[in-house]
């Protein structure tokens, strides 16, 4: 039997994110849904579920595109020391 | 009335007890590691079902819930025969599966209008888990019966299921009574010929042929006549109660 690997999302709540649970494997998209379901549903752990082959899914892991390699400190937030700065706003707050 | 209802829901509890147990042999052993979990889920909300029916009995007769699963003698079950036999290869538990689920979803849909409200209270919630029961089978008849080894074997255990899978709609002792009172909204003669549609359509759907055989006669699950296949089965079912019946685990 040809088996296809199936990536699961699993929606905790009504609006929140899918988060990747985990996969299945199945000979068609009519049982990879149950087992989707049977794998991480069937608690009433998931409000719903994404199911997709992993064939369909593009993958982007190449560390040149993903993990520059320059020091690039000067264009994040970790180039400001924010903690200081909040604490006096927030002695000036209470100071009024 | 509802003494009366008693036969109507041990027939009911006692199919899904014993098709539960007989496809849950099935756990460790299916095609595939996801079907393993399924196949065993599918069982337990089977064993579930049971439990709610018999839960329903104590109340009436004030028996005890293991003792009417696993404390009744052979021929006090009242289980249809299609239920009992062994589970053979995968082919035949589909097949069995499929006429099966196919005829408690037609009795199920009937009962959700009877006057017994307990019943029909526990038969709406049993059909929203019975829904992926359906969805799961009718996807394993579609594999089943495209080309290749599977179909020529799925021919094969609808034809041995056959003759078993009408015992399912044989009378049920004391019906005439409970349906006069509405518990049992439909005759199951009426159901049949309902369930016998459904069936024809399905198996049409994938080029498959409406099998023709009789059923046995003189008729029997209903009544208690076990198959020689139920001692064995019972045996084993009811091993760990036997050993101390009335213990408290």
């Amino acid at each position: 039997m040809e088996k296809k690997v199936y990536e699961v999302f699993r929606q905790e709540r009504d609006g929140k994110p899918f988060v990747h649970s985990g996969n299945v494997e199945a000979p068609d998209d009519a049982l990879a849904l149950q087992y989707a379901r049977e794998m991480f549903g069937r608690r009433g752990e998931s409000f719903r579920l994404w199911v997709v082959l992993r064939d369909a899914v593009l993958e982007l892991s190449d560390r040149d595109l993903l993990s520059p390699a320059l020091d690039r400190s000067f264009r994040t937030v970790q180039g400001y020391r924010l903690r200081d700065k909040l604490a006096a706003a927030q002695g000036r707050e209470a100071g009024t | 009335m509802s003494e009366s209802a008693v036969p109507l829901l041990l027939s009911l509890a006692d199919d899904e007890l014993v098709l539960g147990y007989r496809d849950s042999e099935w756990t460790g052993i299916a095609p595939m590691l996801e079907e393993d979990v399924a196949t065993s889920s599918i069982s337990q909300d089977e064993i579930g079902h049971a439990k709610a029916l018999y839960e329903i009995v104590r109340e009436i007769t004030g028996a005890g819930v293991d003792d009417l699963a696993y404390g009744r003698e052979p021929r006090e079950y009242r289980c249809c025969w299609l239920v009992e036999r062994p589970r053979h290869d995968w082919a035949f538990t589909i097949a069995r599966r499929f006429l099966y689920e196919t005829a408690d979803d037609v009795r199920t849909e009937a009962l959700v209008a009877s006057s017994f409200e307990p019943l029909a209270g526990l038969m709406r919630k049993v059909r929203r888990e019975e829904k992926y029961h359906l969805m799961h089978v009718s996807a394993w008849l579609d594999r089943l019966s495209e080309s290749g080894e599977a179909r020529p074997r799925l021919e094969s255990a609808l034809a041995l299921a056959w003759p078993d899978a009408l015992t399912f709609w044989e009378e049920i002792e004391g019906e005439d009574e409970f349906l006069a009172g509405g518990c049992l909204p439909a005759p199951s003669p009426e159901l049949r010929r309902r369930w016998l549609e459904r069936v024809e359509r399905e198996l049409a759907a994938r080029g498959l042929d409406m099998p023709r055989a009789a059923g046995p006669e003189p008729p029997t699950g209903r009544g208690g006549a076990r198959t020689g296949d139920f001692e064995p089965f019972w045996l084993e079912m009811t091993e760990t109660y036997r050993l101390e019946p009335g213990a408290t685990w």
